[in-house]
């Protein structure tokens, strides 16, 4: 049982499997957390964003265990990601001189490998921003104002989530079908599904930095 | 030559060629000019038309795979411009007509690439690997005698037809070849569509998908991104509906396979 399952994680189609699973259950995360981000227009000093991360703080070693989760979820979804990205590489060791489309590509789909890196840098610059500060004094709402007004600070949120934009607009569909899932009757429903989550949540994510730049850290009904 | 025919005298070409002397070479492309090709003629037959030139001036001809040049055999091969099989849709590289060229065009024309399929020389690339999943369960064993009437197996027409289109794979390699990823998926996945649909394949239905699947990528084929180029590259038509299919196979087998030969009272 064991050693079957193991060669399920080692083989091709396992790997995609875990990596459409863990992709998937990471969107439900997103959308989660923009719901929560959206908070920050429900007032004009942040005091509802910070008194939702309060109730987030307050949840303890549940809100542990749920941190553990993402890490794992990411963990699994990148570590995968990369070893699908090598793998790819080495599957073609002589390249042709240009591989040209045959009709069926997207910007997205062949992007794949860039956007995911490139959402993984930002991870790392997430992490470091919000987790690791400690912003007892001033309050959730006033750093994350502080760092995404600033030019620097805003153009790396903004631009990050462009890749995850493009990232999730080939993702849903992409784990639906890994997962063995395709129907003519269903299919155009769940690409149009997937896009529409993608534009939504790079949108709703980007507005912060957007209306913070735009303004010069005010919010634009101060 | 059928250049009379035209209006003009023919197509007037720069090729592009993969040239390699066997699989440790390192290759090169090579330029050779062409005059006066009829666009009536077949993609195929142009080259012919190189290689007699080349022997009339004493060069190695080009060598090239083909075989039925009726686009049944999926014996011909070639990446045209960077597009396997060329720029037609459902169409293979011997069904490819010249007319689809224009005059003072130049055309890149290198061999299927991919980990899995070496190239054994020129525009020749070695597609045993798919002989090798095949053998691993892409079959269904019956016991031979008497054949039993046609209709004693009922069969729904649905899972006919979606068996029928899977069937239709000559294995070209093209989808391997057009895939970023060098994947096999399209061709074992329409392999296995076309046995797990019907009842003849039910025996053998969970062994089939986890060998076939473990050899495709013993061979070193990528993984599937679903960018569904091999759809688009396949001279059949062949729809990415039967890699979720293979995936759905896969994924319930390895779920539920029991473990094999096991005996009772063993551990
Ligand atoms: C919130 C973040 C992310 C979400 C929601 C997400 C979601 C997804 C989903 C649903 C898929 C499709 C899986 C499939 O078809 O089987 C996918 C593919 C992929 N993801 Fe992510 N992903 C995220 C972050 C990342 C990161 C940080 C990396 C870094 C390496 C990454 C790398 C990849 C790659 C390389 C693929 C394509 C794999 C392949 O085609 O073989 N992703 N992602
Ligand atoms: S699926 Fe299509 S492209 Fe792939 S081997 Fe079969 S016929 Fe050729
Ligand atoms: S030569 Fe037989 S399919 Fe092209």
């Amino acid at each position: 049982m064991f050693s079957r399952f193991g060669a399920f994680l080692r083989s091709s189609i396992g790997k995609k499997s875990l990596m459409a699973v863990t992709g998937l259950l990471l969107i439900l995360f997103l959308i989660a957390h923009v719901v929560g981000n959206l908070t920050l227009y429900a007032d004009s000093d942040g005091a509802k964003f910070n008194a939702y991360a309060a109730q987030l703080e307050a949840l303890g070693p549940v809100k542990l265990l749920a941190e553990l989760g993402l890490v794992l979820l990411f963990g699994v979804h990148i570590a995968l990601g990369m070893r699908a990205i090598l793998e790819n590489r080495e599957a073609r060791p002589s390249r042709y001189k240009d591989l040209a489309p045959k009709g069926n590509r997207t910007f997205a789909s062949m992007t794949m490998s860039i956007t995911g890196l490139v959402v993984l840098v930002f991870l790392v610059i997430h992490i470091i921003d919000f987790r690791m500060a400690d912003f007892s004094e001033q309050g959730l709402a006033a750093l994350v104002v502080e760092r995404l007004s600033s030019p620097v600070g805003g153009a790396i949120y903004f631009v990050s989530m462009a890749f995850l934009g493009v990232h999730l607009w080939h993702a849903f569909q992409s784990a639906i079908q890994t997962l063995g899932f395709r129907h003519p009757s269903y299919a155009p429903a769940i690409l149009v599904i997937g896009r529409v989550l993608a534009v939504a949540i790079a949108v709703l994510f980007a507005s912060f930095p957007v209306l913070l730049l735009a303004t010069g850290g005010q919010w634009p009904w101060n | 030559m059928s250049g009379g025919h035209d209006n003009h005298g023919g197509l007037n070409l720069t090729l592009h060629v993969w040239r390699q002397k066997n699989r440790e070479a390192e290759g090169h492309f090579e330029t050779y000019s062409l005059h006066g090709i009829s666009e009536h003629c077949s993609f195929l037959e142009m080259l012919d038309q190189l290689n007699e030139q080349l022997l009339r001036e004493g060069r190695e001809p080009v060598a090239f795979d083909h075989d039925c040049r009726e686009g049944i055999c999926g014996s011909c091969s070639l990446v045209i411009n960077g597009q396997a099989h060329g720029p037609d849709r459902e169409t293979a590289t011997c069904q490819l007509h010249m007319r689809r060229f224009h005059d003072g065009e130049t055309i890149y024309i290198e061999p299927f690439r991919a980990k899995a399929f070496p190239i054994v020389r020129d525009l020749v690339c070695d597609r045993s690997a798919f002989d090798r999943i095949i053998a691993r369960g892409g079959f269904v064993s019956v016991n031979t005698g008497s054949p039993q009437d046609a209709n004693a197996i009922p069969i729904p027409k649905e899972n006919a037809d979606l068996a029928m289109d899977a069937a239709a794979c000559i294995g070209c390699g093209a989808c391997v070849a057009a895939c970023p990823n060098a994947a096999a998926m399209l061709f074992v996945g329409a392999k296995i569509s076309h046995l797990s649909l019907l009842p003849q394949g039910q025996p053998e239905r969970r062994r089939r998908v986890l060998a076939m699947v473990e050899q495709m990528d013993k061979e070193g084929f990528g993984n599937c991104g679903n960018i569904y180029e091999c759809e688009a590259a396949c001279p059949k038509g062949i729809s990415v509906e039967n890699i979720a299919r293979l995936n759905k196979e896969y994924l319930g087998a390895s779920l539920t396979a029991r473990p094999e030969k096991e005996s009772a009272g063993g551990f």
